[in-house]
């Protein structure tokens, strides 16, 4: 019960705190639009490619940053420890990687712009014209 | 009764000799039988479920055992990969140390990809002082001289695991991985350590394989359990018995143990494995509850099934046993009447059914039983043979029911007066039979006697009546009046009938000379008073012929006694025995009803109308009755007065002339005609025939035989016709045999003859139809005889 209470709370706070998360990949990226299963799949490990085959580099942020917890708590619907258990498990066992962590919303921008296989999160005032909005239905 | 009692005892007795037999014979009754075959059936049922249920619980423990030590080998290598791929970190960032600024360092390590998944691990360095100079997740400040890897890593040279620590914020262990950073001096600079949440090594536990209740951990040399995960409890912390965990030396493939483990005393499929490169021990176990529940499950499904079954067994065996119980049953009850059904007909056979007292075939026997005996024994043995007096009167008057109960009370009476060693048999009707066994003096036998005529003596109630009878004993003793049955029993008839004679109600033991005197009297005697009852007496009949026309004219009614035993007896055997007795009223009264009826019905048959002659003796001619007695036969009959002939003798009319005067005028009176039998044999006064109102003189044959060869009977033949005639009366000549006799008396103008030449005594139908033809014959004129 407390993991799970701490983890709201902390949320709902950071939640409060941060307006929004956008999915990003580079300009150059042809994906238009991603389904919450496959942003997922791609986040947890378990799909390696874009829908139309090109491979997909995740970004991710820290555990304890504010948009790390929107982002998934939004398009995953998972808290943190769930996401933790996750990937404990996979790597333990040897099967996965989690994605590569940077420290905040610029390093994600720089990452995915200078990526055209990658795909990351941040807040949308630092979406520059590098970058493109990936609805996620 | 004894005899018999006796041979049924014997056929009761069991077989001593094939008691083995019986013993095996009664394990195959069915009740026995089928329980012995429920018995085995269940047991075996029972068995093999058992050694399945066993079978398939040792399946499961091996099983278990087996996957503990799969999931122990996979965990092994994964945990040793991750504490290599820990340890490789420590040594990367130690190694990449320099001049520079250790931040930078990591930062550099971490952008290159180098150090393990921030997500889960931290990296911090810090300085020889215990504050973190550089750290992944920006730690930097923080001082860990207080914890235990710092501590440790200054003295240890290899990785330092330390204990696990709670960390509040995140709720969770975590455990710190160090390694000591040296300087160019070798010494001591700081530390390298990387930690990461306990979780991490027991992530892999899988509800599916290990279940709510099985362990995955590592448990540290210092039997520290560094996490330890149950179901979705992780703890850390706690210790252990390292040493009883961890059985040192134990080969890989040893079976798996069950132990209750000592944290939570669940008992457990445990594997406990030291690492060989680590201060650790695996630890991986399966809870014996959970990991059998399926065999449990099944087993006890087993015993469902197997209980059952054998419920059912039991319902159908019980159900085929009570049938067949129940046939048993009935056949036993079957078997039972059949006995009891024979032993009722041999009682029947046996018993009177009036009074329930042997009959004579079983009194036959237990007499000749006895007297077996009493030979042997040298005894003596009694036998009282009784008849009631005048029972056919009681009888008569109050019915036969009653003389039936009579019967039954005398027999009751007779069985309380005698021992209950003695005989009383009924022989049928009023005849009773007593055997005495075992009489040593004949005096013995008289208070019996005296007992039972007191008895009989005593009121009796009949039809609401009180009346008295008596009865008459004869006793005859074993073996000196008669070494056999027969002798004995006629002895102790001829002794009843003495006692009879005695004036009845009393008793008579037999003697020589009863026999040798009236035996064959008493028994004639006897036989009458029965003949009249059983019908043994007949009538013959004889015809009357004209001597002339040779035409018949009358009939003569003969008496005879069909006796059972003697045959046809003559008259004058028995009427003299008659007329004595008085018996000959009754029988005469017989003869008139009998003959007269059969005159009757001849005429209806067609037969002219012909005079039947009767004989009368004296003691019927003298009875007071005698006119009623023919005016009754007469009126009942229907016959014609004028057709009745009385035939009386000489002797008779002669004996008191007064009386026999006044008889015959009365019967006279009546219309019937009257003969003088036996003529000329009487030497009677011929004048003094002349008195008396007759009708025919039959002469006595005696003369009629001699008329042929003699001149006495011719003269005396021929006196008599010529007195006939001159009193104006028919003469009969009686006797006739020849041609030559007929012709004599048709010289001599006699009326009519009868006799062999012509007719014999016949049997009524025979007669009838002699006469018949005869009457056809003479109808033609033919020759005449």
């Amino acid at each position: 019960m407390t993991a799970i209470g701490w983890g709201l709370l902390l949320g709902l706070m950071l939640g409060t705190a941060s307006a929004e998360v956008v999915v990003v990949v580079s300009s150059e990226n042809p994906v238009q639009s991603l389904s919450h299963a496959e942003l997922a799949d791609i986040y947890l490990g378990r799909m390696h490619n874009f829908p139309n085959g090109e491979s997909v580099v995740p970004v991710d942020q820290r555990e304890n940053s504010p948009t790390h917890h929107e982002f998934y708590s939004r398009y995953l619907g998972r808290t943190p420890a769930l996401i933790k258990a996750h990937w404990s498990k996979l790597i333990f066992s040897g099967r996965g990687r989690p994605p590569r962590t940077v420290t905040d919303d610029k390093a994600v921008a720089e990452f995915v712009a200078g990526n055209h296989h990658a795909i990351g999160y941040l807040t949308p005032e630092l979406v520059d014209k590098r970058l493109r909005v990936v609805p996620i239905e | 009764m004894n005899e018999l009692a006796g041979q049924g005892e014997e056929k009761l007795t069991p077989d001593e000799g094939h008691a083995g037999h019986s013993r095996l014979h009664r394990l195959l009754e069915p009740p026995i039988l089928f329980s012995g075959i429920v018995l085995l059936l269940l047991a075996v049922i029972w068995a093999v479920s058992f050694n399945l249920v066993a079978r398939d619980h040792l399946a499961a423990e091996r099983t278990a055992a087996a996957l503990a030590m799969d999931l122990a080998d996979t965990y092994e290598a994964q945990v040793v990969r991750a504490l290599r791929e820990i340890d490789n970190t420590l040594k990367l960032v130690r190694y990449s140390l320099d001049t520079r600024e250790a931040q930078a360092i990591l930062d550099e390590l971490r952008t290159k990809g180098l150090l393990p998944p921030e997500l889960l691990f931290t990296v911090n360095i810090t300085d020889a002082n215990g504050n973190v100079i550089a750290g992944t997740h920006s730690a930097t400040g923080e001082n860990v001289t207080a914890l235990d890897f710092f501590q440790r890593s200054r003295e240890e040279d290899g990785m330092v695991i330390g204990a696990p620590r709670h960390e509040q914020s995140a709720n969770e262990w975590r455990l710190t991985f160090s390694r000591r950073i040296a300087d160019a001096g070798q010494r001591f600079a700081g530390v390298v350590a990387v930690s990461v949440h306990a979780g991490y090594f027991v992530s892999v536990y899988e509800e599916a394989v290990l279940g709510e209740h099985g362990v995955l951990g590592l448990v540290g040399t210092d039997g520290v359990f560094r996490v330890r995960r149950t179901g979705e409890a992780i703890t850390a912390g706690t210790s252990v018995d390292y040493n009883a965990l961890v059985t040192r030396g134990s080969a890989d493939d040893a079976p798996t143990a069950v132990t209750p483990n000592p944290w939570d005393n669940t008992r457990r499929y445990t594997v406990a494995r030291e690492l060989y490169e680590f201060p650790l021990a695996i630890v991986v176990a399966l809870s014996e509850a959970e990991q059998l529940v399926p065999a449990e499950r099944i087993a006890r499904t087993y015993m469902w099934r197997t209980a059952l079954g054998s419920l059912l067994l039991a319902t159908v065996v019980g159900l085929l046993g009570r049938l067949s119980w129940q046939l048993q049953k009935a056949r036993t009850r079957a078997m039972k009447e059949r006995v009891a059904y024979a032993r009722r007909v041999e009682y029947l056979a046996y018993h009177d059914n009036l009074t329930e007292l042997p009959n004579r075939a079983l009194f036959s026997r237990l007499l000749i039983h006895g007297m077996q005996y009493a030979r042997r024994y040298d005894k003596q043995l009694a036998l009282l043979f009784l008849d009631l007096d005048h029972f056919k009167a009681i009888n008569d008057s109050l019915g036969h029911e009653a003389g039936d109960e009579l019967l039954q009370e005398l027999g009751r009476r007779l069985r309380e007066s005698v021992r209950e060693s003695d005989v009383v048999a009924r022989l049928g009707g009023d005849e009773f039979v007593i055997l005495l066994p075992e009489i040593s003096e004949d005096s013995q036998v008289q208070p019996v006697a005296d007992k039972i005529l007191a008895a009989v003596g005593s009121p009796f109630t009949l039809a609401g009546q009180e009346f008295r009878i008596s009865v008459s004993i004869g006793i005859a003793l074993y073996p000196h009046d008669g070494e056999d049955e027969q002798t004995l029993m006629k002895n102790a008839d001829t002794a009843m009938y003495y006692a009879k004679e005695r004036g009845r109600n009393n008793f008579q033991f037999y003697f020589e000379k009863l026999n040798s005197d009236s035996l064959e009297r008493l028994a004639l005697e006897s036989g009458m008073r029965k003949a009249l009852q059983s019908d043994e007496f007949r009538l013959f009949y004889q015809s009357k012929h004209d001597v002339r026309s040779g035409r018949v004219t009358g009939i003569e009614a003969l008496l005879r006694w069909q006796h059972p035993d003697l045959g046809l007896i003559a008259p004058m055997l028995f009427i003299p025995l008659a007329e004595e007795n008085g018996l000959i009223v009754p029988i005469g009264r017989w003869v008139f009803d009998t003959a007269l009826r059969q005159n009757v019905a001849w005429q209806k048959e067609g037969l002219p109308r012909l005079s039947m002659a009767v004989n009368l003796t004296a003691r019927q001619f003298l009875d007071d009755n005698l006119v009623l007695d023919i005016q009754n036969a007469l009126r009942e009959t229907g016959m014609a007065p004028e057709l009745l002939e009385l035939e009386i003798t000489e002797m008779m009319i002669m004996h008191d002339m007064e009386v026999t005067i006044r008889i015959l005028q009365e019967l006279k009176q009546m219309g019937v005609r009257i003969a003088i039998d036996n003529f000329g044999t009487g030497y009677s006064s011929l004048a003094k025939l002349k008195g008396f109102p007759l009708d025919t003189l039959k002469i006595d044959g005696s003369f009629i035989h001699d008329v042929v060869s003699g001149s006495e009977g011719k003269s005396l033949t021929q006196a008599i016709i010529e007195l006939g005639k001159s009193l104006g009366i028919t003469v009969v000549a009686e006797g006739v045999e020849s041609k030559e006799q007929v012709d004599y008396l048709r010289l001599h103008a006699c009326d009519q003859y009868q006799g062999f030449y012509i007719n014999k005594p016949m049997p009524a139908q025979e007669f009838a139809d002699v006469v018949r033809e005869q009457l056809q014959e003479s109808a033609q004129p033919a020759p005449h005889p």
